[in-house]
């Protein structure tokens, strides 16, 4: 809501906060100031100039030689219109000036004239469309005095935040009573015709009204509601004989100064009153209207109009319309028909000032993908206790800026009278509620400036009180805890005392998924990765879970994996030419379901690419490779769960049907691994990342990434049992296996360990060899195995026995030999 | 003189015992034996001042002196030499560390992480839900009808009609409390999504944490304790917490909470900022409590939310929202 300051001290004699102390006082009100604008910074330079002397510019035709009183004395100036009036007020930029648009004045000299200034039109100065001719000011002024000051520009605009619930506050006249103590007592309404300067001004319209219920009629004008729930009051005031032309200066610019375009004569009285009172209103062009009738109702099917904004809009049976004898004219608080518009041609008018229902007009507006100042105050609330005064004041208005006479009385249309909402409030839960105790007379005291009258009696619910509440709150104020907040926002909410109150525990227990994210994240940062968050919203692939309002193609859909989108980063950094990438990210995954929501399940993702260690005079500078993500997948996996175990997958060729189908292909044949649960489930994958499935630059060393899905609710791990350490010495014995082309590193390990019995104590690979004096393709394994018993030192012919066997089960279960 | 000679040549020997490398030696021998500057050499030219019948004595056992410091130091430098042999890995500590990749956690859930920290001390749990949710979790449980304009202040994205990507995360609170009984204590984190586009201060997706407590006898004056101490615990030592008046469908009365912060720079200067708005708060509206069963005139509570990602771009002087998701290394790497 944009608010002129001088309006709002206008409408409350006594007003007397400062800007700053306004924008304060709303922030703390709860309807904080966005945006400032100091609406005579632009016309700083601005003064006022008096021409003392004009005579035709020698060498010019269309010029004219002025001599100017400004600020610094008598100037020289040579001004574009042909006609100055000597003795008139112009607004003048003198030499040094910066004009709005930023033009700066200098000295000039033009057609062998000196000029030493400017004198300004509407348009130069920012303030109309008319760049015709320059401003000529009325009345008398002071040559040099500041412009804006003198012609009542100086004002501040606000942008006003206005909650959702606070309808009230989308006029003048709302945040004057929101700002000013004494409430609505302190709001008086200037009369009409105001004077040039926008004070003053004699009596208005002061019309009676021809009572009616759903229909009611006055000069010549029927109105009829046939839908009273959507429309409870319809008023129309007949004025004939108007001139539609421009409004005078004072409206104009206070239109200008919060924020509305003028438009004519008409049309801005009636957004003139709305920004004051925050009734909507529209005027139609009575003789556009068949039969000088109006109905409230329904659209009928295949209905359509053409709306001011030129759009043709087709209409629905759910839509309230009004209409004429025939068709319909407007949409019920949204917006008029441009065939009825007002325009320059138009004698008489019909002034509306109708009440709607809020649900009403939000469905119509959002059905037609729209939203104007009228629908945006109606969805909100609009007083039903300001319709009166709203459309006498509009109409006082037109008559004084447009003439004309009004006709008649005022038509009332009103099936269903308002009725003032009571609310009943115990002081016992303002305290149970607030924490802080109020009397009754506490209370009522609180609540009567905003606009609450409390009813005498009380009824029989002990002290409770019962309220009244104003026109202006009854869409808010509906149950009691309503009134309870209207009594904490009066008292100040900083004036609460800060008490910490003892608790109980609550029941919910710590939820251990978050308990194993926190785990994870610290493990995977230690290990050297950093945590990445990405959106899990990404391009829509065939089968995703697909967004049917998306912003954009990019955004179009929900994440089936995490690892892709890390997956991204690495290009990403990649592309500004990041080289060394470890990410990790923990997310949620989407899988489409056949019916209802899509499955979720918390993932943890990670990749690596690039050097192993910064770069160092220790280290030749190794690059990540497969048996790195292979430790990241360990080191996620022993976290979850000890039954977990991380597997390689597959010869060359096989690559995962058991995977999910996105990440199928993600990974170089026969470089992979899974992660499976103590069902064989495969719960995460990891390896290298294929060449084909990123976007990489050719400098990019080999990509390895895994992912993970954690349990929903994942189980505590059992507490580790602590075993004796051994109290004798170990025996080792270091053996070389000579793997032929083929065998599996890890079958001869596990082998070993079978076959070293409880005596074995641990199998270590130190040393993997291949070229040189071996048969092609074949691999020296080197390894140390650790014997020790329990109470004993081992003997060496015990020692020698145990190796044997373990040399025996290797050669029998995979044909391995010892290097001779 | 004598006396004078053996002073010098106890001191000359501490010196040369003291001596730690070739460098430190030289200097003592420079010291003490050098032909100009040398002590010894001074005395050795003052023996022509001294009564000639006590000269040969003197100069005798100048010489002597002499010698022994010669000696002293020959045997000093082998010594050093011998020393340096012995150690043939000798270490240069002056060569850098050696380094490992330091990983880092992202500073949103840094800034979450922090958040938790002081409600866990507070007696707080943390619960989740899904971030597909219904209208009924996200709007109208929460006396959100979708005919107000509330329900415009969250541009929502949709899946399916009636089925949606929670717009906060107070659905989490509907969940809970139709899975436990009060007292409710909790805070939940989690990934929130919007009809945003991405702009310095907007990202379609981002994180929320939510708070509910439901007990008996909670008041608004428990809130303002909690969440003013919470304030000054986050913020650090001299923030300042202001409450004002707010609107929430789901909470009424309902608060927007402020903080003034005090910046201490490097240099130590103190910069006392404008009041942040950082989060939204209030006591849970009646009409939720009915919503999920509980007795609303037995029960009361108070809730809040906030967006640890835009406390954290007050935290690091972050102006752009976008680098929390762009995830380059050089960024997230600051955060160690």
């Amino acid at each position: 809501m944009k608010v002129s300051y001088r309006w709002l001290r206008d409408l409350a004699p006594g007003f007397e906060l400062t800007p700053g102390q306004a924008i304060a006082r709303l922030a703390l009100r709860g309807s904080p100031v966005e945006d400032v604008e100091d609406l005579a910074e632009g016309l700083r330079d601005v003064v006022i100039g008096q021409v003392l002397e004009a005579r035709p510019h020698p060498n010019a035709d269309r010029l004219t030689l002025c001599r100017v009183a400004g600020p610094e004395g008598e100037v020289p100036v040579v001004c574009g219109a042909p006609v100055v009036h000597e003795g008139a007020f112009y607004p003048f930029a003198p030499v040094g000036a910066v004009l709005p648009g930023g033009f700066r004045i200098g000295k000039r000299k033009i057609r062998g004239e000196v000029s030493q200034g400017m004198l300004c039109s509407e348009s130069e100065l920012g303030l109309g469309e008319d760049h015709a001719g320059i401003m000529l000011l009325e009345g008398e002024y002071e040559a040099g005095a500041s412009f804006a000051r003198a012609a009542g520009l100086a004002d501040h605009r606000f942008d006003v935040e206005v909650t959702p619930n606070r309808g009230d506050l989308l006029s003048h006249v709302g945040i004057a009573r929101e700002l000013h103590p004494e409430g609505q007592a302190a709001i008086e309404l200037p009369a009409f015709p105001l004077g040039a300067d926008g004070s003053g001004g004699g009596s208005g319209v002061d019309p009676g009204f021809a009572r009616g219920g759903s229909e009611s009629t006055s000069a010549g004008v029927g109105i009829a509601i046939e839908d009273p729930a959507l429309c409870p009051r319809y008023l129309g005031a007949v004025i004939r004989g108007v001139a539609v032309g421009d409004s005078p200066r004072w409206l104009t610019d206070r239109l200008r100064a919060a924020g509305a375009r003028p438009v004519n004569n008409v049309v801005d009285a009636t957004n003139y009153v709305m920004l004051e009172l925050g009734q909507p209103l529209h005027a139609f062009d009575l003789a556009r209207l068949d039969d000088a009738t109006i109905v409230v109702g329904r659209a009928n099917p295949g209905e359509a109009l053409v709306t001011l904004d030129g759009e043709e809009r087709s209409v629905t049976p759910e839509m309230l319309m009004i209409r004429d004898a025939h068709r319909p004219v407007a949409i019920a608080g949204v917006m008029g028909g441009r065939d009825s518009e007002v325009s320059e041609a138009t004698r008489d008018i019909l002034l509306e000032c109708a009440l709607f229902e809020p649900k009403q007009v939000r469905a119509t507006r959002r059905a037609l993908g729209m939203s104007t100042d009228a629908s945006y105050r109606f969805e909100r609330g609009v007083d039903p206790t300001t319709m009166e005064t709203a459309v006498r004041r509009a109409a006082a208005l037109i008559v004084a800026t447009a003439g004309g006479r009004l006709d008649g009385e005022i038509i009332d249309a009103c099936p269903v009278p308002w009725k003032q909402p009571r609310v009943t409030l115990r002081p016992g839960r303002v305290k149970h509620l607030l924490g802080v105790g109020f009397t009754s007379g506490e209370i009522v005291r609180l609540l009567l400036p905003l606009g609450y009258e409390v009813v005498e009696q009380a009824g029989d619910a002990g002290d409770a009180l019962e309220f009244l509440v104003p026109g202006h709150r009854s869409y808010d104020t509906l149950r009691e805890v309503d009134l309870i907040e209207e009594v904490a926002r009066a008292y100040g909410y900083d004036t609460f005392p800060e008490a910490l109150a003892p608790f109980r525990p609550g029941t919910v227990p710590d939820h251990p998924l978050f308990q194993l994210e926190d785990r994870l994240r610290a493990l995977l940062a230690a290990d050297g990765i950093s945590e990445a968050q990405t959106p899990a919203l990404g391009p829509a692939g065939s089968g995703d879970v697909a967004l049917l309002n998306p912003m954009s193609a990019e955004e179009s859909a929900l994440r089936r994996d995490r690892l892709t989108g890390v997956l991204g980063h690495v290009e990403r950094n990649m592309a500004r030419g990041v080289r060394d990438v470890r990410l990790f990210e923990l997310g949620t995954a989407f899988a489409p379901a056949p019916e209802g929501p899509p499955a979720e399940s918390a993932r943890v993702a990670a990749v690596l690419t690039g050097r192993r260690a910064p770069v160092q005079w220790s280290d030749a500078g190794d690059g990540f490779d497969v048996y790195d993500i292979a430790r990241v997948l360990e080191l996620i996996a022993t976290e979850v769960s000890h039954e977990w175990r991380v597997v390689p997958c597959g010869g060359a060729g096989e690559n995962g049907p058991e995977l999910p189908r996105r990440v199928g292909g993600l990974f170089v044949p026969g470089r992979w691994y899974a992660v499976r649960g103590p069902g064989g489930e495969i719960v995460g994958w990891g390896g290298e990342i294929a060449p084909a499935a990123m976007d990489l630059p050719r400098w990019a060393g080999a990509v390895v990434g895994a992912e993970v899905v954690l349990p929903d609710r994942p189980a505590p791990k059992a507490a580790a049992t602590a075993s004796e350490l051994p109290g004798h010495p170990a025996s080792q014995r270091d053996v070389a296996f000579l793997l032929p082309v083929g065998a599996a590193a890890g079958d001869v390990l596990r082998s070993a360990r079978a076959g070293g019995g409880q005596l074995l104590e641990a199998v270590e690979l130190f040393d993997l060899y291949e070229g040189g004096d071996l048969p092609p393709g074949s691999r020296s394994l080197a390894v140390r195995l650790r014997f020790r018993a329990r109470g004993r030192t081992l003997t060496d012919r015990e020692v020698d026995k145990a190796f044997r066997r373990v040399l025996t089960r290797v050669k029998e279960e995979t044909g391995v030999e010892p290097r001779s | 003189m004598i006396e004078e000679l053996a002073g010098l040549e106890r001191q000359a020997l501490a010196a040369v015992r003291e001596a730690k490398d070739g460098g430190a030696l030289e200097r003592v021998r420079v010291r003490y034996l050098g032909r100009r500057e040398g002590l010894v050499s001074g005395l050795l030219r003052k023996l022509g001042t001294i009564d000639p019948a006590d000269r040969p004595a003197a100069g005798a056992a100048a010489n002597r002196t002499r010698k022994t410091l010669e000696k002293a130091l020959d045997e000093r430098s082998r010594e050093l030499a011998a020393l340096a042999e012995a150690d043939p890995a000798h270490v240069d500590l002056t060569l850098p560390a050696r380094r490992k990749w330091r990983g880092t956690i992202h500073p949103v859930s840094r800034v979450v992480d922090d958040i938790w920290a002081i409600f866990r001390s507070l007696g707080f749990t943390r619960a989740r839900g899904p971030e597909v949710d219904t209208e009924w979790y996200n709007f109208v449980a929460l006396n959100t009808p979708l005919d107000h304009p509330a329900a415009d202040e969250q541009d929502t994205l949709y899946l399916a009609p009636g089925l949606l990507l929670r717009s906060h995360t107070s659905p989490v609170q509907i969940r809970t409390m139709e899975r436990y009984p009060p007292p409710i204590r909790i805070v939940a984190p989690g990934m929130v999504y919007r009809r945003d586009t991405y702009d310095a201060t907007h990202t379609p997706a981002f994180a929320q944490i939510e708070g509910l407590v439901v007990d008996e006898g909670v008041t608004f004056v428990d809130l303002k304790a909690t969440l003013a101490e919470f304030g000054r615990r986050f913020w650090g030592p001299g923030t300042e917490v202001r409450f004002r008046p707010s609107f929430f469908p789901f909470t009424e009365p309902s608060a927007e909470v402020d903080v003034k912060r005090v910046i201490v720079r490097d240099d130590g200067s103190r910069e006392t900022t404008d009041w942040i708005e950082v989060m939204g708060a209030g006591m849970v509206d009646p009409a939720v409590l009915e919503n999920v069963g509980y007795d609303s005139e037995r029960y009361t509570g108070w809730a809040f939310g906030m967006g640890p990602a835009r406390a954290a771009m007050l935290r690091h002087g972050v102006s752009d929202l976008r680098l929390f998701y762009e995830n380059d290394m050089r960024f997230l790497r600051q955060f160690a």
